[in-house]
């Protein structure tokens, strides 16, 4: 398998992140992978979480919920140092499902304190490629900011505790 | 955080546009108003943001002022953006894991021979 940057990146707020990947297998398990119960639990999540999933409706239009829970013990930790919570449900949809050529996944973010509530899209084209199957995932990162707002509520949360002790209005 | 604030202050279509026209080089208000189309009110204002946030330098030249980008919270944005493509790249390790699982389900000896 391989990996390669996009030919240009520009750092606007429309910048998007492509990330593109060549595996020896089906296109067919690729999809599953995105589109199964058991194919999403086996991977997805971001590195320290598990999900379960409590509804996927494989369909254009389909629902997909899940709880995503902190597995290990220092993203555990973490979470709690942070003041999240270690299990948090996250419902999206398939706002489009071509079976083994594309799919587009929105994820509604409402649970971020201070944030107002937006939408997460993935963008995933499977192609094939002789015995090759390549996927191409597009991300846009700034409406993406939970994972990075969370980590810095952690480390500004210190620092607040810290100014409170000092401060005198 | 500087990335969160760098993205808000890029979102405004205005200042992209301005910033677009300060991307050929140092400028006068007056030439960003005619390449960015915006009234002269409006790219004085947008200036002011970009300047306070660090995304724009001004000098004096004579009676004018130049404007021109810095590259420090452009720099700051790709590097966010590389960590965000690294944080994808390492949920894809596990998408490519699980998807050698399926592939060859009976493969859970080592590699040995390399």
């Amino acid at each position: 398998m391989t990996s390669s940057p996009p030919p240009e990146t520009s750092a606007t707020p429309q910048a998007t992140v492509v990330i593109e990947r060549t595996y020896s297998a089906p296109v067919e398990d690729l999809w599953a992978l995105w589109t199964t119960k058991d194919g999403f639990e086996s991977w997805w999540g971001p590195v320290g979480f598990r999900v379960e999933v409590q509804t996927l409706e494989a369909r254009e239009g389909g629902v997909l919920a899940y709880a995503m829970i902190a597995d290990s013990p220092q993203m555990i930790a973490a979470m709690k140092s942070m003041g999240q919570p270690t299990s948090t449900s996250i419902k999206g949809s398939y706002g489009e499902f071509v079976p083994n050529q594309r799919l587009r996944l929105v994820q509604v973010i409402d649970f971020v304190a201070g944030t107002e509530p937006y939408d997460s899209v993935i963008d995933v084209q499977f192609l094939k490629a002789g015995d090759k199957a390549r996927m191409v995932i597009a991300l846009q990162p700034h409406l993406d900011p939970h994972w990075t707002k969370m980590s810095i509520d952690g480390f500004t949360s210190q620092l607040t505790k810290l100014e409170a002790r000092f401060a005198q209005d | 955080m500087s990335h969160v604030s760098n993205f808000e202050i890029l979102a405004d279509p205005s200042r992209r546009r301005i910033v677009e026209a300060l991307r050929a080089g140092e400028q006068a208000v007056n030439d960003i108003v005619k390449q960015a189309g915006i009234h002269q009110s409006g790219v004085s204002r947008h200036l002011g943001v970009l300047q306070r946030s660090g995304f724009v330098s001004v000098r004096p030249d004579g009676q004018r002022r130049l404007y021109a980008l810095r590259p420090e919270p452009f720099r700051e944005l790709e590097a966010w953006l590389d960590s965000y493509r690294n944080l994808w790249e390492a949920r894809l390790d596990r998408f490519d894991a699980a998807l050698a699982r399926r592939t060859s389900p009976h493969i859970n000896k080592e590699e040995t021979d390399q």
